[in-house]
Parts: C-alpha cells; structure tokens; sequence
C-alpha cells in the first residue's frame, strides 16, 4: 500500500552552458538550482539569463565559495554578495558545502575535507550561526565526497553532520552521490551513515554520477565526483532509503560534464520520479561497489 | 594554538599546487609534516583535479590564442602552473594571471607568431567585458553634504585596447583565413546595455588615452586640451564608452 507523501520537487543544477536546453525544458522540471557563485563571477549575460528565470520556475540557491570550514574569518563581502543574489532569486534557502577551498593568498577551487573533531566543529558552529544572521533564508549544508580523510578526526561523518546541524538548526543537503562514493572510498555502510542522521534533517537531496580512476599512483582505483554521468541505481536506492526518515523538499540532479549528453539528465529525473512514486517503506538493496559512472 | 588547522590547511593547498603534487616530481621526497598519514596517491589526484580544472578555465577564456600556440600549449601550460599558483578560483582570476605570465615570458622571448600578444590580449578583453557585472553607485554616507561631483569616466563595460597587430579578422574570419596586417590599433572592446556579445569599434588613438585615462570620474577639463571637448565626450557617451555625472 502507498502512503500518501508530497513528492519532493525535482529538478537540476542551472549551467550556462545547457542554459537554453534548460530553458526550452522547463517544464520538464519542478525546480531549478542556481549557483550563487555563477551570478557573481559569471558577468552580465549569465546573470542576466538566471534573473529570466525568476518567476518562471521556483529556484533554490546553491554556493560553492563560501569555504566555511577555512580557519579563518569568513569572507563578509562574499556573504553581502551571496545575499543579493539570495533576494534577487527569491530562494527560499542557501545551501553550501561543508569543506574548505581556500586560505588566504591560495585557492584551488576544490572542496576539501576538515579533521573531523569537536574542536573544528565548534568553528564551523560559530560561522553557521553568523551566517544565518546574515543571510535571512535557512542555510543547509552538504556533505562533500572527499577522496582523503584527515587522521586526526574523531567524528564518523554522520556524528559530524549531526552536531553541527543539531547545534544550529541548519538542515542537511544530502549529496546522495558523495555517500555513495565516500562510503566506496572509504569503506563504510552508506545506510548505517543515513540511520546515523538526525531523522528529518535531510531538507534537500543531490544527485550525480561519477566516475571511477585508476592511476599508477594509486593503491587501488577510487570513485570520484565528476558530475558527468547519469545518476547510479546505487544513488537512487540511497534516496530511496533516505525518503524514509526525511522529507526534503527538493531533489536536484547536477551534471558538469558530458554536457552533449544533455538529454541523459531527463532521463535521469524521470528516475528519480519513478522512484519517489514507489510506496514508502521497502527495504534497500545493497549493490556491489564499482557500477560508478 | 589558534591557527594550528589554518597552518594545516596552508601547508595542504601548498602542496596541492605544487608542480611536485600535479606532475609527480619528487616522488620520494619528505612529505610537509602536517600531511603526514595522509596518502601521498590520494594529494596527487586532488592536486591533478584542481590543476585541470583551472586549466580548463584558462582555455577556455583563450581559445585562439591555444589554438595558434598548437602543440607549444603543454609546455607553456606546465611552465605557468609552475610559476603561478592558484590565488583566486575565478576564471577572470586565473586569465589575468594566465595573460600576466604569458606577457613576462614573451617580453623575454617574442613569441612567433608576433601577433599572439595581441589576440591574447584581445581575450582577456574580451572576458573582463562579459564579466563586468554594472556596480552601483554608493548614496553619501550620512554627514556628507556634497553629492558627487559633476564628471565623465570610462564606462565599466569597456576595455580599451592598443594592438600591434590588427587581429579582428582572426575573429571574424577564422584562424586558418587570414594573417593579421601589422598597423598599429586602437581598439575598444565592449558591452553595451542589450547587447548578448561583445561589441568591437576602433577608435582614434587620441580617444583610446582619453579612455585609459578614465578609470574613475574625472573632470575631463583639467586633463583633456581637446578643441570639441563636449562634442567628444556626448558621442563617447551616445556610444555608451563613457558614463556622465551631471
């Protein structure tokens, strides 16, 4: 029997460079995300064709350079920009990635894992909470795939997640494709890691497809988050389970590479549509690792 | 101590932009000790992510200047990923510093063809104009009487551009087509209010140092002997290369 749920909105990551398939695809969408950061850098055109949209579908607000986990003040005139774009898109919540990118004088654009510890979590802590006086919509964060852990770390992932969220009321963004790949990497139970979460702290769901690198440096091949595939069934089944104990109010399916495979992302939501359409309440199947990309 | 994460995460993207995390080199050698237990493999990869993200970036803002740089294009790339660490994520960033690197070491040795300077150059233009986004002017702060004072500057979505070479047909014709003459040019590149490209006019050279001058609000009187001075600044202004403050 199905329970009776409101399906979460599904939709994608707005690029510039699909921005007219997506436009001439709109309603094959309930949501789109806009990254913040490309209405900052991405000059007058790109904004431009983000602000066309404003109206026209609901918009979520997603950052990549805000570097919260930086041991270091955080950057306020990004914030200031990062809340005009918030006002401009009319998103109802702002989402960024628990990690870091930058120190000063050096940026690599690359989101990179803290030492998970009580000592960094009270930072983070702090900085969230100066962000939510800040930005006046709810702020999630999202747990990143990381290919390295610190030795230091203390915390499992989800312990982590689950105290910064709790100590501040921030929600999760749920990278479902970043679990998949960390739990490949690093050898853990991507299910235990979703019983390990606060129950409804999920307010918002990613999806992706990588891919698999196998280097002469490297101790064995490793999953990696290239965003240039269709979304695993390992990811969906994750979704799938997560539904279970959290209602986020969007899924949002990120692609950067292959973009001539473009049509793959519709295909890729009506998965994820297929799914949320099954009744509640069925046990995951565990697949075998390696199926990435 | 207070910035024991911070020296951490500084040491660790200091390794990551090294040439010895993205190529391999120094496989052996001692690892920063705030790194220690971390897989030497595993900082290779990541160091590689980010080195062909930025790179990617950088392409991208120069297509024509790779695509003339041919098969030079690896090895000036190493050498700028050598030289140059990533300070900024933005592409904008990494195009300057890709243009200011590839400007020292053409100074040194003129690059062949010639005219590369100035179709990479021409690039950089050409990015800095679509990136502009329009910055507001800020209302007086509370106690300052005066408003701002009457004045002209070069509008925000416009480079002025001095080339050696005139290389618009290298973008208006292609690559293969043409040879760009060598004539000294004056040109100005730009984005005006509802237009979706850039737009690119020559100018005189005489109205290109008027523009370089005009960074910021100037009275153009105190600077300027130009006979028609008011006939000049309304075309300048019609043509949306200057803004005017009344």
């Amino acid at each position: 029997m199905s329970i009776g749920r409101p399906y979460p909105a599904v939709g994608i990551a707005y690029r510039a460079a699909i921005g007219q398939w997506t436009r001439d695809h709109l309603g094959d969408f309930d949501v789109l995300e806009i990254t913040v950061d490309h209405c900052i850098d991405g000059g007058r055109a790109v904004r431009s064709a983000i602000c066309d949209l404003v109206g026209r579908i609901p918009l979520t607000a997603h950052g990549i350079g805000l570097s919260i986990a930086t041991d270091a003040p955080l950057d306020e005139g990004y914030l200031d920009q990062v809340a005009e774009i918030i006002e401009l898109l009319k998103a109802p919540t702002y989402s960024e990635h628990l990690a870091f990118a930058r120190v000063p004088g050096r940026d690599l654009a690359i989101l990179l894992p803290v030492p998970k510890t009580e000592a960094i979590a009270a930072s983070v802590i702090t900085k969230v909470r100066r962000i939510q006086s800040r930005i006046p919509v709810p702020l999630l964060l999202e747990n990143i795939s990381y290919l390295f852990d610190w030795p230091d770390s203390t915390f499992s992932d989800a312990d982590f997640l689950n105290l910064i969220c709790g100590e501040t009321q921030a929600g999760l963004l749920l990278g479902a494709e970043n679990l998949l790949l960390n739990s490949r990497n690093h050898a853990f139970d991507p299910y235990e890691f979703l019983d390990s979460l606060t129950p409804g702290v999920v307010k918002e769901v990613h999806l992706a497809g990588g891919t698999t690198v196998d280097e002469d440096f490297l101790a064995r091949p490793y999953f990696v988050d290239s965003h240039s595939h269709p979304v695993p069934d390992e990811a969906l089944n994750l979704l799938e389970y997560a539904l279970t104990r959290h209602a986020p109010a969007n899924i949002i399916i990120e692609r950067d590479g292959r973009l001539d495979a473009v049509s793959e992302l519709l295909d890729d939501v009506a998965r994820v549509r297929a799914r949320l359409a099954k009744p509640i309440g069925h046990t995951h199947g565990q697949s075998a690792p390696g199926s990435a990309g | 101590m207070a910035n024991r994460l911070l020296d951490r995460q500084v040491s660790l993207l200091e390794y990551l932009s090294s040439a010895a995390a993205i190529f391999g080199n120094q496989a052996n050698a001692p690892v920063d000790p705030a790194l220690q237990g971390i897989d030497r493999g595993l900082l290779r990869l990541e160091a590689r992510f980010s080195c062909n993200r930025r790179i990617k970036k950088i392409v991208a803002a120069f297509p024509r200047t790779f695509e003339i740089l041919g098969a030079d294009q690896s090895v000036i790339l190493r050498e700028f990923v050598e030289a140059s660490r990533p300070t900024n994520g933005s592409s904008l960033a990494n195009a300057r510093q890709f243009h200011e690197f590839l400007s020292a070491l053409w100074r040194r040795e003129p690059p062949e063809p010639a005219y590369l300077l100035d179709v990479a150059a021409f690039e950089l233009a050409m990015l800095e104009v679509r990136n502009m986004i329009e910055d507001r002017e800020k209302p007086p702060k509370k106690g300052e009487s005066d408003g701002p004072k009457p004045g002209i500057r070069r509008h925000r979505s416009v480079v002025p551009l001095r080339c050696a070479h005139d290389i618009r047909s290298i973008f208006e014709v292609g690559l293969r087509e043409v040879v760009p003459p060598k004539r000294d040019t004056s040109l100005v590149v730009t984005l005006p209010a509802g237009f979706r490209d850039v737009k690119i006019f020559e100018v005189a050279p005489v109205v290109l140092d008027l523009l370089a001058m005009l960074d910021d609000w100037a009275d153009p009187r105190t600077f300027c002997a130009l006979a028609d001075l008011e006939t000049l600044t309304s075309d300048l202004a019609a043509q949306e290369l200057i803004e005017v403050r009344a």
